[in-house]
């Protein structure tokens, strides 16, 4: 070989290794906190009705009979008339500083405000009015992972406005632990378990007593018999509406922390929290009575329960500690022992819900999944569908429709047939009304 | 993933394009080689942004060229192979051509060249994570040590550029977490041609 192609490859070897500089970076969306004090006189004077709007920051649905309720996460709900399911109306926006639930008892409309509960007569739709107010019953919450609290000395709310940021930094192309250390594990266990309080999610509450609409799994407000149920981040508060329009502050049965979803069930009320799934005997509504613990890791997890099996979503991410993506199967036909069926692995289930033999479930920014439940230990080999290009946070299975919201807007489906959901419209976010 | 795919069918076309140009008789031809992927990285110290660390990387890599001669010189084929990165399992599948730059002699300097994608088949991420491959670039030059024509053994020197995306489980206040991730190494390898 000629000496000058020695040099050319002793030269190219040179070169190279000099280049050779791994460049990784990591992009992160990061919530940025900032405290903001809240007049609670204010903040009371505040809800209104306001003209149609279009979603910004779609949170939880409620359905009952034609229309349909969206909440925008804490600024109000959107009233949309759903009797045309493939061309929606929006009919009017509440705006209720401070919403994040909801609940609907014949023309009653429950919302929480921060710390009160209001509940609002929507029995004409364009022009709904406070009815009744139940005060300072709330003492704290959470949105977006920013946290409130009620100072009820001071009459103020102590809040965190939440903004996300992208932030790109440059990292070591190794990163494979996870978390990336174990300290950071421990704390992000601590700051979640604190936090993880208003991200829950929707099922098909059956219940009895009055005309009712349907919440989804990440639910936190159930309606049964006379009482309207409501989870907050370590109790449950009951309310009495024997009388619709005057709820009344009956009731506190205080229990565990990080409480997220409620799901109401014949006489039984399921409660996901961060550490597992409660189960309360309901018999006597007035006062509901902790029959066991069903004991996980740390997660979020919201509850549907059809045929005496409930499933339970596991979550880790965002507010929710642990590190388990997955799907429980529980036998719940003895209450007061329930037991594990199976596990299955997912990706980052959210709300859920059942309509058997059809498991309906939320991938979140992977999409929704349709499966196949008859084979309660085969549940991974029957999945029906896979709709990939939906962001999917929570699902309400009204039989032969299905209603989905997402981070992207609100669909709804034709689920006639499962395995394959026909678009019958969607309300994308921004979209002007 | 898509421009990969249309480079290696690209290669195959152009080689069996020359092949039929140049009337040769279609010859098989192997190049299977194993070495280690040289680099470093430069990143920020976590918790102080203004303070950067130097690490040195080295990970094994694994190959296999299988072509057809489209001259005595020129080869044209598919490479396969591994690489074990320290937190991901790449398989790059790539069009590739090896060339002789020098006709005789014991010793003789080749160039090489695979363009490909790098798929994440054999990865096994831990919860949390989710590694997807990435465009793969590797050229370089060898020495061919041997008879032409016969058996050799070789000794390459390359460039590699390998992407990668990693969706990881967020941590602290954060609600997405994704890395984009080019390994720039030096390979060295040696291996045998045939």
């Amino acid at each position: 070989m000629k000496p000058k192609l020695l040099h050319l490859f002793i030269l190219f070897a040179a070169v190279t290794s000099w280049s050779c500089n791994d460049q990784c970076k990591e992009t992160r969306v990061t919530r940025r906190f900032t405290n903001v004090t809240r007049s609670v006189m204010e903040l009371r004077t505040m809800l209104k009705t306001e003209s149609p709007r279009s979603l910004e920051r779609p949170g939880k649905m409620y359905i009952k009979g034609d229309y349909l309720f969206v909440n925008e996460i804490k600024e109000g709900i959107h009233i949309i008339n759903n009797k045309d399911k493939s061309h929606p109306e929006f009919i009017t926006f509440i705006r209720i500083p401070g919403n994040g639930d909801m609940a609907v008892r014949d023309n009653i409309l429950y919302a929480d405000s921060f710390s009160d509960l209001v509940a609002i007569d929507i029995s004409d739709p364009q022009n709904p009015k406070e009815m009744e107010r139940i005060k300072d019953v709330f003492k704290n919450g959470n949105f977006d992972g920013g946290i409130w609290t009620l100072n009820e000395t001071t009459g103020a709310i102590n809040d965190q406005n939440v903004d996300f940021v992208t932030e790109t930094v440059t990292v070591n192309c190794e990163d494979g632990v996870n978390p990336s250390s174990w300290w950071e594990r421990g704390w992000l266990a601590e700051r979640a378990f604190a936090t993880a309080m208003s991200s829950a999610s929707s099922a098909s509450a059956p219940g009895s007593g009055g005309s009712k609409g349907q919440a989804g799994s990440m639910a936190r407000f159930a309606l049964h018999q006379n009482f309207l149920y409501t989870v907050t981040q370590s109790s449950l508060h009951l309310f009495n509406v024997a009388t619709p329009s005057k709820p009344k502050d009956f009731a506190t049965v205080n229990f565990g922390w990080g409480i997220e979803t409620i799901f109401p069930y014949e006489n039984k009320l399921f409660i996901g929290s961060a550490t597992g799934m409660f189960i309360f005997d309901n018999s006597n509504p007035a006062e509901p009575k902790q029959l066991s613990t069903f004991q996980h890791g740390r997660a979020c997890d919201p509850v549907v329960v059809q045929d005496n099996i409930a499933y339970v979503t596991i979550r880790s991410g965002t507010a929710c500690p642990g590190t388990q993506n997955q799907l429980d199967l529980v036998d719940v036909s003895n209450p007061s022992s329930p037991q594990l069926i199976k596990s299955y692995q997912m990706e980052s289930p959210h709300g859920l819900s059942i309509d058997s033999p059809t498991l309906y479930l939320c991938e979140g920014a992977h999409g929704l999944k349709v499966f196949d439940v008859k084979d309660k230990f085969k549940i991974d080999k029957n999945l029906l569908a896979h709709f990939k290009d939906v962001d999917a946070y929570d699902v309400i299975s009204l039989g032969k429709t299905l209603l989905l919201i997402g981070k992207d807007g609100f669909y709804q489906y034709d689920s006639s047939n499962p395995k394959d959901l026909r678009l019958l419209g969607k309300i994308p976010v921004g979209k002007a009304i | 993933m898509k421009a990969a795919i249309l480079i290696i069918i690209g290669c195959w076309l152009m080689a069996g394009s020359l092949q039929a140009q140049n009337h040769v008789p279609l010859k098989y031809t192997n190049h299977t080689e194993f070495g280690g992927l040289f680099g470093r990285v430069k990143y920020q110290f976590p918790g102080s942004p203004g303070d950067e660390i130097l690490e040195n990387r080295l990970n094994v890599t694994l190959q296999t060229f299988n072509g057809v001669m489209l001259s005595n010189r020129l080869s044209a084929g598919v490479t396969a192979g591994i690489d074990w990165y320290k937190t991901a399992l790449l398989a790059p599948i790539s069009g590739g051509i090896r060339y002789d730059l020098t006709k005789n002699g014991g010793v003789r300097l080749f160039t090489t060249a695979d363009v490909g994608y790098g798929f994440a088949w054999f990865q096994d991420d831990i919860e949390g994570y989710r590694t997807k491959g990435g465009l793969m670039l590797n050229p370089g030059l060898g020495l061919r040590m041997g008879k032409a024509g016969g058996p050799a053994v070789t000794f390459t020197v390359s460039y590699k550029r390998q992407e990668a995306h990693i969706d990881k489980f967020p941590l602290w206040d954060q609600v997405e977490r994704s890395e984009d991730r080019v390994y720039n190494r030096l390979a060295l390898r040696l291996g045998i041609s045939f």
